[in-house]
């Protein structure tokens, strides 16, 4: 894990309005959550209730973990 | 990566500089305020201010997050942090605010055990691989993070996890922009709006600001060229006499925002009658707090919290950047007493604080103001 000092520019996540755009790579609809991987090639577990449905291949803009808005 | 690169394009950027110059009325000058500290980072970073002409000036609004929290709220945080038992989870920025005697970085170093997380989810997660120990989310932000510490809180309602707290800091965007303009010293002539809150509230919200004040705002995206086309789009409402809320961000931003993200969090939250704001000192039904529905998570009912109010440093003028009045350079501290390692005020320690992002990428361009 990244001291906070090395929060990188494009991807703080405490930024009022900054959201990564993400694209899915697999689906958990039972949770409710989705494999996701950004341009930098980092993957994580995101919410997707607000967005839902999603498959895989998706492009997501995702906040502080959770998808607020399908991007195609 | 697509939705960035096409947004960064140089041809395109020279093109829209262009056509603002050609915009503007020589010898008008032109205040635009960017609300969120998302754009005035893309400003700085990418020297969006450098292609516009001298008098177009971008003044730097209260959508940082971090910046708007009071030193009061901090040394909440540290008193919660400090309780036996208690593991405090926050994102990066927050640990390093300082608070009256110190942040929570410092008081981390001190034995509390504080852990830095990228979303509210991770936190949970703390929460069911500690079942003995209390977890407490330390929850900041504006519409844009709210939604997740709602989803967050609701699973942990689902889930049935006792130990999950939230210290509830999140704040909306009308409020302090209603302020704003209200206030006497402050002369705008348009808005750029913030992008990624209204995904969440749409642009409908902002509505008030042409009708109410007879100002334009222009919903824009954070790529060099969102900017540059935001403030294109602003200059020509005021060219045709127009005055109306425009979305410069239809690829992301629908203008209901999302119902869903919405309707959670009218379920987990409601608006407390007060709260105080960095700089902007109390804004009515501008924070949020925990619905009665998930009193049980609320970290403020388990654990008592001193909530005394603390005057900002003498030194510090983050009050002033916050409103636009100043430049983060016209601060007497500014990049001597306060950088971004050891910050005084709030506005140095985020990456989007207009005087961090300033520090950051804009030094050289004070240097040449100067010359």
């Amino acid at each position: 894990m990244s001291s906070p000092a090395e929060c990188h520019s494009d991807h703080c996540i405490t930024c009022g309005d900054d959201g990564v755009p993400m694209q899915v790579l697999k689906v958990d609809d039972e949770r409710a959550l989705a494999l996701c991987v950004d341009g930098d090639g980092a993957k994580s577990s995101v919410e997707i209730e607000l967005v839902l449905p999603v498959v895989a291949g998706d492009e997501l803009l995702v906040h502080a973990g959770t998808a607020l808005v399908r991007l195609a | 990566m697509r939705f960035v690169d096409e947004f960064r394009d140089p041809e395109l950027g020279r093109v829209l500089a262009t056509e603002i110059l050609a915009a503007v009325e020589p010898g008008r000058q032109y205040k635009f305020m960017e609300v969120c500290g998302g754009h005035t980072h893309s400003i700085y970073k990418y020297g969006v201010d450098d292609l516009l002409p001298a008098n177009v000036e971008l003044v730097h609004g209260p959508g940082c997050p971090v910046c708007v929290i009071p030193m009061g709220r901090v040394d909440d945080g540290i008193a919660v942090a400090r309780e036996p038992n208690v593991i405090f989870t926050c994102f990066g920025d927050m640990m390093r605010i300082p608070g009256s005697a110190g942040s929570l970085l410092d008081a981390k170093a001190e034995g509390a055990d504080i852990r830095m997380v990228y979303s509210p989810l991770d936190a949970l997660r703390i929460a069911k691989q500690n079942p003995d120990r209390d977890v407490v989310f330390f929850a900041i932000g504006f519409e844009t993070t709210a939604p997740s510490t709602a989803l967050t809180l609701k699973r942990a309602k689902a889930e049935g996890v006792p130990n999950f707290f939230c210290m509830c800091s999140h704040v909306t965007i009308v409020p302090p922009l209603r302020a704003l303009l209200e206030s006497p010293d402050l002369r705008l002539d348009g808005f750029i709006g913030p992008g990624h809150v209204s995904t969440v509230v749409g642009a409908r919200p902002f509505e008030f600001i042409p009708r109410d004040y007879g100002k334009p705002i222009v919903v824009a995206g954070f790529e060099p060229l969102d900017i540059l086309h935001a403030i294109r789009m602003i200059l020509a409402q005021l060219n045709d006499g127009r005055c109306e809320v425009e979305n410069q961000y239809t690829r992301v931003v629908p203008y209901e925002g999302n119902p869903r993200a919405l309707e959670v969090m009218a379920e987990v939250f409601e608006l407390r009658p007060h709260f105080e704001w960095r700089g902007l000192g109390f804004i009515s039904q501008s924070g949020l707090k925990l619905s009665e529905a998930y009193a049980d998570f609320d970290a403020e009912r388990r654990y008592s919290v001193p909530g005394i109010r603390v005057a900002d440093p003498k030194a510090c003028q983050c009050g002033e950047v916050l409103k636009g009045v100043i430049k983060p350079w016209e601060c007497k501290v500014f990049g001597t007493a306060c950088t971004p390692e050891r910050p005084i005020g709030t506005c140095m320690v985020s990456s989007e604080g207009a005087c961090a992002a300033y520090y950051n990428f804009g030094r050289f361009a004070r240097e040449r103001e100067l010359v």
